[in-house]
């Protein structure tokens, strides 16, 4: 009987019902887009990380986790010395480029070295470099900059031939020689990072206690356990904005439901004095609001779960190269962020409907 | 639907009290008793007392029509009696139980089993059909949908081609039937009635009255209606005048 009596009370004014549910569908899909994108990308940057095959990353002490985020790139010469120790396979020096142009993205310079360590890539077409101008892209940098092979390309205030299109997930989406990044940046002979390849996986500890013990002052990181760090909680004030995102997401829908809900009992004040005539204590009144609300949250949170795969879906197919990770347990807790939201938001309400004194509540127009 | 001004005798079977409660008794307690009845409304610094030392007793199965000019305190007697406003002083007995000294929680209780209300303006909620209307007030009461007796008050009111329909889709006179059926669906111990033909026209109002009457003839339903009408009174076992606050003439001698 309350269900059909809210149910019908939702349905008799739809434009307000309409409203409400948006407004959690924009608080449910804000939380699960927000959260998805600064996890997918970061995610996503782990697995290209991974992707590439090597062991252990060699970084400079300054280096943070979001790679290219260093000013003190390390001499390549370090290479030389780190063939030499054992367990170690081969070794891949990588100038990293930060380009914020057209896009925000990461370059690697890679040499030679780097088909040895990653097991080489897979080309969808073209073929390796071979130039010093040559480019190679990931298809998903290919469809997001709308190149071809054989055309080419502007980036970085350079013109670069596009030769071949290979698998994403080794590192990064575009790949230039390392001696022309180097060039361009004026970083000569220097590299961001060497991935490292161990002759066997098992020898990754032994490894990096060897590394420390010439180049003490730098940082390794076995893969495995990059991958593990790249969370939201583990980047410095990542965390405090996606919680800052969530709080005003919550801010957003309770006060809309505040509002959806405080109209509505204003506006039924007569019918709260019937229920009260009928014998309806102050707990059902509040009991009926706050059901009402929650019906409406539901809806709302059906529609906002539609509402982030289809913005992801418009997002992927903007922009191939963006990462956004959605979850059933993020979903969850969206969920669970907007009624709590709605309750707490619908509680004024339902307390001033329970006050109404019955008699004025009946004679009112 | 049209609906016969008086109700066959025979549809009253199924509802009427099984051992006598609720036909007139007058050697019963009254059902209802208000002593030294007082309630003071405040208007800004002023106290403006509506009902002023009211002694008012119905007994059971009586049928009792208070009239008076606009403002001499007839609705707040009914809404007094009926427990949706509390007495500022005095005694109100409503089947042995004194609402004056129950709290707002304990009167809706007492409300919500022995009481039913009828209103001028009818007060059904718009959204819910006729039958939603009357279902929760069994809701309210706590023992679900009870089909039977459903079907019986809304047989008995002749609400049965009408029940899946809205206020709003219904005439005034449809709409009180539906207000009747869901005051009497739980079995009151009073019906209170305030101007419940205000807002109709001549024909329905005599069919509403026609209605009450019928249920306190048959079914011994007590009840208490207030009215300008001077023809309804004809219907009813007693007239009560109100002035002022205070009744002036109608008292039963018990």
């Amino acid at each position: 009987m309350m269900g059909e009596m809210i149910l019908r009370n939702l349905l008799h004014r739809p434009i307000r019902t309409f409203i409400g549910v948006l407004a959690v569908a924009v608080e449910v899909s804000l939380v699960v887009l927000i959260v998805g994108l600064t996890s997918g990308i970061l995610h996503e940057t782990a697995k290209r990380v991974e992707g590439v095959g090597a062991d252990v990353l060699l970084q400079p002490s300054s280096a943070g986790r979001l790679m290219g985020m260093t000013n003190s790139p390390m001499p390549v010469k370090i290479k030389e010395r780190l063939v030499e120790l054992q367990y170690i396979q081969s070794v891949a020096p990588v100038l990293l480029q930060f380009n914020s142009s057209g896009g925000v993205e990461l370059i690697y310079g890679i040499d030679k070295s780097f088909d040895e360590v990653s097991g080489g890539f897979v080309y969808l077409q073209g073929h390796g470099m071979e130039g010093p101008d040559d480019m190679l892209l990931d298809e998903l940098a290919m469809q997001s900059k709308h190149v071809k092979v054989g055309q080419k390309f502007q980036l970085l205030n350079h013109e670069w031939n596009v030769v071949g299109i290979v698998e994403h997930g080794k590192g990064s989406r575009i790949f230039v020689p390392l001696s022309t990044l180097q060039s361009l940046s004026g970083s000569t002979d220097k590299a961001s990072l060497f991935y490292i390849k161990c002759t066997r996986p098992e020898h990754t500890e032994d490894v990096i206690a060897e590394i420390k013990g010439i180049l003490p002052n730098y940082t390794l990181t076995a893969i495995k356990d990059y991958v593990s760090m790249m969370t939201t909680t583990s980047i410095p004030g990542l965390n405090v904005f996606v919680d800052a995102m969530i709080g005003l997401a919550v801010c957003i829908g309770l006060l809309v439901i505040f509002l959806t809900m405080y109209t509505t009992v204003i506006e039924r004040t007569r019918d709260i004095g019937v229920l009260k005539s009928l014998g309806a204590n102050s707990p059902f009144i509040v009991r009926a609001v706050l059901c009402e609300s929650a019906m409406l949250c539901l809806l709302g949170i059906f529609a906002g779960v539609g509402l982030s795969y289809a913005v992801r879906a418009g997002f992927l197919k903007a922009f191939p190269t963006l990462a956004i990770l959605i979850t059933p347990e993020w979903i969850l807790k969206a969920a669970a962020i907007a009624l709590i939201g709605a309750v707490l938001g619908a509680s004024y309400p339902a307390w001033v409907a329970s006050r109404k004194d019955a008699v004025e509540a009946l004679t009112f127009d | 639907m049209a609906i016969a001004a008086t109700i066959p005798s025979a549809q009253f079977e199924g509802l009427r009290p099984v051992d006598g409660q609720g036909l007139k008794k007058k050697t019963v307690e009254p059902i209802l008793k208000t002593e030294n009845l007082w309630k003071l409304y405040r208007a800004g610094k002023v106290e403006v007392p509506a009902l002023r030392g009211v002694n008012f007793s119905v007994a059971p199965g009586e049928s009792v029509a208070v009239m008076g000019p606009s403002g001499c305190g007839k609705s707040t007697l009914l809404y007094t009696i009926g427990g949706l406003a509390s007495a500022s002083r005095g005694t109100v007995l409503v089947d042995g139980n004194d609402l004056a000294q129950m709290s707002d929680a304990e009167r809706t209780k007492l409300r919500r089993s022995k009481i039913g209300f009828v209103f001028q303006r009818f007060n059904l909620l718009p959204t819910m059909t006729a039958k939603g209307n009357i279902a929760i007030a069994q809701y309210i009461h706590g023992d679900g949908f009870d089909p039977h007796r459903f079907d019986v008050v809304t047989k008995l009111l002749g609400l049965e081609g009408r029940l899946s329909h809205k206020p709003s889709e219904m005439s005034g006179g449809e709409q009180q039937r539906v207000a009747i059926a869901r005051a009497i669906i739980n079995e009151p111990k009073i019906l209170l009635a305030d101007e419940p033909t205000g807002n109709l026209d001549t024909k329905n109002s005599d069919v509403v009255l026609e209605m009450l009457r019928q249920l306190n003839k048959e079914l011994g339903q007590t009840i208490v209606m207030i009215t300008h009408n001077p023809e309804a009174v004809t219907y009813f076992d007693r007239v009560v005048h109100m002035r002022d606050g205070v009744i002036v003439d109608g008292v039963p001698a018990d």
